[in-house]
């Protein structure tokens, strides 16, 4: 299985390296930059559709700091051509203590450029550390 | 209160609830979900095709399993698909109950929802 790395998940890792990226690092306004301008974002069950609501959700997010720690990514293709990731990690805010979570990205290329048209985030309430 | 459900909600939650509820009484009977084309990727392992996909789901190594659903979130996609992210618990024979996560992706063929991506993962924590 070794070996060169399918485009998919060339695009995939990038994409999810660039996200948490801003997300962590910046003032997350950016981020609305990631996503198509109908894009569907699901934040713990509430939802939000479009660029600039999306964007208001997640710069508004109540914290200072924020830092993800990725376990596992899984990247697929689909038959639409779009690329669909499963994340999985530990994110710790402030100073509470830290906690899984998991998110979901389907991204599809327009405009010669890939946007995420579908993000999912959950926090993990079941999780066991090994 | 049902009516007002978007179609996709209803489309992915009712998905779910068959599919792990066939998984969990007779997981061979699966095939019926998946088409040639769809991609199944357990624990980082990618699987491709119906055929393939049965066979690793079949050949897991437990007798019993019961998967519990904590949280389902469900959303339509560009081309007409759904997406499906479902967060739970699962226990296998008299192993310790376990945390899950899996999405799925619904494409409508032929007048029948199939699933044509499955990602799955435990919930475990690698340190190191």
């Amino acid at each position: 299985m070794a070996g060169e790395k399918e485009i998919w998940q060339k695009i995939g890792e990038g994409f999810v390296q660039e996200y948490y990226n801003q997300f962590d690092n910046t003032n997350r306004m950016g981020l609305g930059n990631l996503y198509s301008a109908d894009a569907c974002l699901t934040w713990e069950g509430s939802p939000f559709q479009g660029k600039e609501a999306i964007t208001g959700k997640l710069v508004n997010l109540p914290f200072k700091r924020i830092k993800h720690i990725i376990t596992k990514q899984d990247f697929q293709p689909t038959i639409d051509s779009c690329i669909l990731i499963m994340v999985f990690g530990q994110l710790q805010v402030d100073d509470d203590r830290p906690m899984a979570f998991h998110q979901v990205f389907m991204l599809k290329s327009q405009n010669c450029a890939w946007a995420c048209t579908n993000d999912v985030f959950r926090l993990g309430v079941h999780n066991i550390a090994v | 209160m049902g009516d007002q459900t978007p179609l996709w909600e209803q489309i992915g939650s009712s998905f779910v609830q068959h599919y792990y509820q066939m998984f969990d009484s007779d997981r061979s009977q699966l095939g019926s979900i998946y088409i040639d084309a769809s991609c199944l990727t357990w624990e980082g392992q990618p699987c491709q095709g119906k055929r393939a996909i049965v066979e690793k789901l079949t050949s897991l190594p437990f007798t019993k399993i019961a998967h519990s659903i904590t949280a389902q979130d469900h959303q339509p996609t560009p081309d007409n698909c759904i997406l499906s992210m479902v967060v739970g618990q699962l226990k296998a024979d008299d192993d310790h109950i376990i945390g899950f996560h899996q999405c799925f992706i619904l494409k409508n063929i032929n007048d029948a929802w199939v699933c044509t991506n499955d990602m799955f993962r435990l919930a475990v924590h690698n340190f190191g």
